[in-house]
């Protein structure tokens, strides 16, 4: 009978202690610094060198480079980026990669669609998804 | 409503009756939506959440958006069900849990039927529910749902015995089976003092006879995935839901009028305070007490429920009638 | 096998005239208590149990197949996937694999982020495994409590590598990320919130006599036959046998610090319980010496090659996992990608005595003693 009413005085306790209830949705739900969430891409800053898509063990990743438009330059610039969202696991191997921080992590996490269409993510979207850019890479 | 009770039959009479009957399943109702959002709540609280507060002001509403998806639901029922048996179960699952508030004495003026024999008419007709749960389990034609039926056939049988001997104790002192004599009996000395064992033998049977935790085999969620009612849903599924809520109303009822002297303050001085807040208090503290339990105790295995019922509760209950006894007919000279 | 579980057996010679037969109960894939999509076919009479077949293989990725064509790095995600509940033991046991292939020194301070977040791990997958058991035995508050602890675990593990439950943190030669400022502090802070945390636990468990009458007796074998059936980590401690390979062959740098290996002579749930709530306790012990002995500074990452390439040959290695002993087999040809690997998964081996348990149970007590086994369908499918 002891260890049934010390039980009981353990949740009655609870029943004031102060809830840890995280009001997500109302509040967005802070993550640190580090955290690995949606990619973000800067096409100005790519070499194409193609590391970020061979590293991918889900090989989520497909990318294809142009030549330079000024015929000065040497090099390649990326002509479409596309990340599959379906397979990507946000394992961070590409960000790890990737000789100049073109394609990084952001904080942002919320992916959820209506249609598995959606999770394609083009160039331009990747592009645009630059809140929330982690600092260290 | 007893002189009501008392004339002879006539359409005037049946529309009070019925006026009657419908609020008080208005009542009912009421406590029994109120009673799972003060449920969830609790238990929220307890386990460090903050439980339902989604849907109106401070959830309030959270049951009735509950009840009304149930309702709009569609109605399933499986291929090789018994039809006949399927749709009777939630109905005489329910129907005793509600007939039995007929008689429940809520404060000095308000009842139903003052019944002489009150407290057999509860116990008589709270037996009947077993049968829906049982019909529920079979006509289900699951598997779960059958060793579900099955556990609450034994369970409930089980301890429907010490419930009923645990109360014989009060019938002794009181000398009477009617409800109000019992609490007007309680004007000096409530019950649950003389009768502490009986009280305790109670309110663990009753626990029992609930199906709720730490007894809540036949449903054992995470044996039998939901016992009896694993193939109902929507409206039937309320039903049976409805019936396990009108079920702890009516025992917080009954454990509020046996030991804790129904409607009487806690002291004469008090009496200024109306007998149905003085009742609604300690049936409050019956009901918050299954919630408090139910965030707490794990459950009981089948055949240590078995063996508690038989070697334990019934030789205590059996015990305290024998104490009542001496003592009674000591109190009354016979020694 | 010589008979089919299919037949079920129809007696119709009871004196009394009634016909009884038997029954065949599908408990999962989709059952509350089987922790995942784990499959048990039951042949029940009443409630008792004649005979239990467990049919796994539902979360079957083929890990070590997909592993062939994939660089070491790159299976390292895929090991996250495997016991999630414990992500680090698993990350921990293939870099240690390809480590000792190559030769590799790993530095000091990474040395002690792996026992710090491997130690961390076992903590919250023993309060996952404390909250779902209870759950089991239908008690629904522990779990609550559990997993607000375990949170702030997670919360940690957050800020330290950016994911919550697939860490992908350690790198062959390394930890990826070194501690943020502050991490060491409020793990510590953790280790101290936890132990007073524990006390509570017991308080609000331990005692409760009907989880001791649930427990007590329930699920027993005997020393012998864990070791027939190759049973590891607390199968094997509840029957007596002191063996942690944290101890017994030290990897990392447990040989520093000083704990116990909790054993029990039972070989009941009950002992199970009561060694995996004594195993948190000595997990807090380690982390508390770890994390005082923390080096102030350091590299995170030893000297790898860029590619790593381990030398054509073969190479096993276990270590203690929360479930038992996780293995990894490596053949390799010199290549960038494994030949053949394996992975000895301690929740598929220490599930295999669960037909012989379950035999002549009761059906309440499947629940309790799956419980107690302990496993990730991750890892038992793999």
């Amino acid at each position: 009978m002891l260890g049934l009413a010390k039980g009981l005085g353990y949740t009655f306790k609870k029943l004031t202690e102060k809830k840890v209830t995280h009001f997500y949705p109302d509040v967005p739900f802070p993550m640190p610094p580090r955290f690995r969430g949606i990619q973000h891409f800067s096409p100005e800053k790519c070499i194409v060198c193609n590391q970020c898509a061979r590293i991918c063990p889900t090989e989520c990743i497909q990318l294809t480079g142009k030549p330079h438009p000024d015929p000065e330059k040497k090099g390649k610039i990326i002509d479409t980026y596309d990340i599959n969202f379906e397979l990507c696991i946000l394992c961070d191997l590409c960000t790890e990669v990737c000789p100049t921080e073109a394609i990084v992590m952001t904080n942002n996490f919320e992916l959820a669609a209506y249609s598995r269409d959606e999770l394609y993510k083009n160039l331009k979207w990747l592009d645009d998804n630059n809140t929330n850019v982690r600092e260290e890479n | 409503m007893n002189t009501l009770l008392q004339q002879a039959p006539s359409w005037g009479t049946t529309l009070w009756f019925i006026i009657a009957a419908v609020l008080l399943l208005a009542v009912v109702l009421g406590f029994v939506t109120y009673a799972i959002y003060f449920e969830r709540k609790v238990i929220g609280w307890m386990q460090l959440r903050i439980g339902p507060n989604r849907v109106g002001p401070l959830g309030l509403l959270q049951t009735v958006a509950d009840v009304a998806k149930l309702l709009l639901k569609e109605d399933v029922r499986p291929q090789h069900a018994d039809k006949a048996l399927f749709t009777l179960a939630p109905i005489l699952a329910y129907a005793p849990a509600f007939a039995v508030l007929a008689v429940m004495p809520f404060s000095e003026s308000i009842q139903f039927a003052d019944l002489g024999i009150g407290l057999l008419y509860y116990i008589a007709l709270s037996g009947i529910t077993v049968l829906g749960v049982i019909t529920a389990g079979w006509a289900s034609n699951n598997k779960y749902s059958l060793i579900g039926g099955l556990r609450s056939a034994a369970q409930m049988i089980s301890y429907e015995v010490p419930l009923v001997m645990s109360v014989v104790g009060i019938v002794l002192l009181t000398g009477s089976m009617n409800l109000e004599d019992i609490v007007k009996a309680q004007q000096d000395v409530w019950n649950i003092v003389p009768q502490f064992i009986g009280f305790a033998v109670f309110i663990i049977a009753a626990q029992a006879e609930l199906n709720r935790t730490p007894f809540d085999l036949p449903e054992a969620e995470s044996e039998l995935v939901g016992g009896y009612h694993v193939e109902y849903s929507g409206f039937r599924f309320a039903m049976f839901m409805l019936a396990e809520y009108v079920y702890m109303f009516g025992m917080g009822a009954l454990i509020t009028i046996l030991f804790l002297g129904g409607w009487l303050p806690i002291h004469p001085s008090l009496d200024f305070i109306p007998g149905i807040v003085w009742f609604i208090l300690k049936f409050s503290l019956y009901v918050f007490l299954q919630f408090w339990i139910r965030a707490t105790m794990p459950r009981l295995r089948v055949d240590q429920l078995m063996s508690f019922a038989w070697k334990v509760l019934l030789p205590v209950a059996l015990f305290n009638i024998l104490l009542t006894a001496v003592v009674v007919s000591y109190q009354n000279g016979m020694f | 096998m010589n008979h089919n579980i299919l037949t079920t057996h129809v007696d119709t010679s009871s004196e009394t005239g009634l016909r009884t037969e038997e029954m065949l109960l599908n408990v999962g894939p989709q059952h509350p208590s089987t922790h995942g999509v784990f499959r048990l076919v039951v042949k029940i009479d009443g409630e008792t149990i004649k005979e239990a077949i467990p049919v796994m293989g539902y979360l079957h990725r083929g890990t070590e197949k997909l592993a062939e064509n994939l660089t070491y790095t790159q299976i390292i995600p895929y090991t996250d996937r495997m016991d999630y509940v414990s992500a680090m033991t698993n990350n921990y046991v293939l870099c240690h694999a390809v480590e000792t292939m190559m030769g590799l020194e790993i530095p000091e301070r990474a040395q002690f982020l792996r026992l710090i977040a491997m130690e961390l791990n076992r903590v919250a997958s023993h309060l996952v495994w404390w909250g779902t058991y209870l759950l089991d035995i239908g008690a629904m508050g522990p779990f609550l409590y559990a997993f607000r602890d375990r949170e702030t675990i997670l919360d940690l593990f957050n800020e330290l590598c950016g994911a919550r439950m697939t860490f992908n943190y350690m790198r062959v030669g390394g930890v990826k990320w070194d501690a943020p400022p502050g991490w060491i502090d409020k793990a510590k802070e953790f280790v101290q919130y936890m132990k007073k945390e524990l006390n509570n636990y017991h308080q609000l468990v331990t005692g409760n006599e009907i989880f001791i009458n649930r427990l007590r007796g329930i699920g027993k074998f005997d020393t012998k036959t864990a070791l027939d059936y190759s049973l590891s980590g607390v199968m094997l401690r509840s029957t007596g046998v002191k063996w942690d390979l944290r101890k017994d062959e030290p990897y990392c740098i447990y040989d520093r610090f000083e704990f116990d290996v909790p054993t029990a002579t039972e070989g009941d749930c009950m002992a199970r319980y009561h060694l995996r709530m004594a195993e948190i306790e000595q997990s807090l012990r380690i982390l508390e010496q770890a994390l005082e002995q923390f080096p102030s500074e350091g590299e995170v990452m030893g000297k790898v090659p860029r590619v790593i390439r381990p030398p054509a040959g073969e190479a096993y290695v276990r270590i203690e996992s929360p479930r038992g002993e996780i293995g990894c087999y490596i053949a390799s040809q010199g290549k960038d990608k494994p030949w053949r690997l394996k992975f000895r998964r301690p929740s598929f081996t220490n599930l295999q005595i669960l037909p012989k348990l379950l035999q002549g149970e009761n059906l309440a007590n499947m629940v309790a003693i799956l419980g107690s086994i302990d496993i990730v369908l991750g890892e038992v499918d793999c």
